[in-house]
């Protein structure tokens, strides 16, 4: 397995080749499409069971990005999208914490590879920037050229930066922690990476947590200055 | 979901990610992936870009189609009726606070009412008390004039009668202190002075 690139033809469908992390990407797709969809296909007045549960992460995530962004019209807009990119990224994460998941192909974490995570960036640049022509229109791109015609070089550069730390942060610290379980595993394989493992759990959590809020923070500041 | 016009501009163009990254990888298919050596260049590899970007917006719509839609409309409708519920509560606390403050004013009228009607039966005891004793008072003192009128003159009957009985003691004495029978006239100045003399005496 080479860790941060594609790793070969898993199966064909039909002409189009699919890897092991495309497939990875499926089953976490349907795992969160079934939970949703079983969650709510019977929504009652009263939450309760999975419907309590999937609704009060749904709504915590809404209100977290409510409180994070100042314009509550613009975290009502984007706050399904962020909430799309964290459940991805975290159970993208946890994917490979499964028990046995190094042995089997299909399990490597996608946000280990740095395309996927670089797409996840990608769709977050674009995304600022829909939010900020929404907001100001033409008026945005005043922004690019603040506080002076001058800066114009730097604050291109800091659009570019911005998906690619997001990029290079998620995919560096997944990628990382992948390396070190199976090096770990390699030399010692019992109890000390399970020990890594559980701080895996924590890792993938909070990596998921700040992709989605600094995401969310990148657009807020493209919706909410004034240009 | 789609009324919002900025929301498709987002979508649409965040789907030119994906749509150039599929386009590559109908081109790239057969030879990006299958490497001599089984490597893959470190390039943006644009066939796991366009999958994710699909991947992902294929989660994005099976997301809102199965969790944020429905999870926002139940959410709606209970704002919706937890709102006409406090409604209701507050039009049931409008009524009960009426309903309350009439209660209130009957139990004071009545109070109102019930000591009237107290007073009204006191002062109508009061005055039957009075009349009773005034009319008890007017009998004693009628029954005490009866009396005395009755004693006055049980006392005149007895006087007479004691006079007459004086009288005939008194000529029963002296026909026999003086031995001899004694006339009309005598008779009658003997018991005259007799009856004057322990009339005198008795009274």
């Amino acid at each position: 397995m080479v860790f941060g690139m594609l790793d070969g033809v898993f199966f064909k469908l039909g002409p189009i080749p699919v890897d092991h992390i495309i497939f990875t990407e499926w089953v976490i797709i349907g795992l969160i499409g079934l939970i949703a969809f079983f969650a709510t296909r019977d929504m009652q007045m009263v939450p309760r069971g999975l419907q309590n549960a999937f609704e009060a992460i749904i709504v915590f995530t809404y209100d977290f990005f409510t409180q994070l962004m100042d314009k509550e019209h613009v975290a009502k807009k984007w706050a399904p999208l962020l909430t799309t990119f964290f459940l991805f990224i975290i159970l993208s994460n946890y994917s490979g914490l499964l028990p046995g998941a190094a042995g089997l192909a299909g399990f490597q974490p996608p946000t280990s590879n740095w395309n996927i995570t670089l797409t996840l960036a990608l769709i977050t640049f674009c995304s600022v920037h829909v939010a900020g022509f929404a907001e100001h229109s033409v008026g945005y791109l005043g922004h690019f050229v603040s506080p002076s015609p001058l800066m114009l070089p730097l604050n291109l550069v800091e659009e570019i930066a911005h998906p690619l730390s997001l990029t290079v942060r998620l995919f560096g610290n997944i990628f990382g922690e992948e390396m070190v379980i199976a090096f770990l595993l390699f030399m010692v394989p019992f109890l000390i990476p399970g020990a890594l493992m559980a701080l895996s759990l924590l890792l993938g959590a909070i990596q998921a947590i700040v992709f989605t809020l600094l995401s969310a923070s990148y657009i807020a500041a493209a919706a909410g200055e004034s240009h | 979901m789609f009324r919002n016009k900025r929301f498709y501009i987002c979508v649409l163009l965040l789907s030119s990610v994906f749509i150039f990254g599929f386009a590559t990888l109908c081109m790239a298919s057969g030879g990006a992936l299958e490497q001599p050596g089984g490597h893959t260049p470190v390039i943006p590899n644009w066939y796991a870009i366009g999958w994710t970007a699909v991947n992902f917006f294929i989660l994005f719509a099976l997301l809102y189609k199965f969790a944020f839609n429905p999870i926002n409309a139940i959410l709606e409708q209970r704002t919706t009726t937890i709102e006409s519920s406090l409604k209701h509560a507050e039009e049931v606390k409008v009524e009960v606070d009426q309903l309350r403050k009439e209660a209130q004013n009957n139990l004071t009228e009545s109070r109102k009412e019930a000591q009237d009607i107290v007073a009204r039966a006191t002062k109508a005891a009061e005055e039957a008390k009075n009349e009773m004793i005034a009319k008890a008072k007017e009998e004693s003192e009628n029954i005490k004039a009866k009396a005395e009128a009755e004693i006055k003159a049980a006392t005149e009957q007895a006087k007479l009668e004691l006079k007459d009985t004086a009288a005939s003691l008194a000529i029963f004495a002296a026909e026999r202190v003086l031995g001899r029978a004694i006339n009309e006239e005598d008779h009658k100045r003997l018991v005259k002075d007799f009856v004057d003399e322990a009339g005198d005496l008795l009274c």
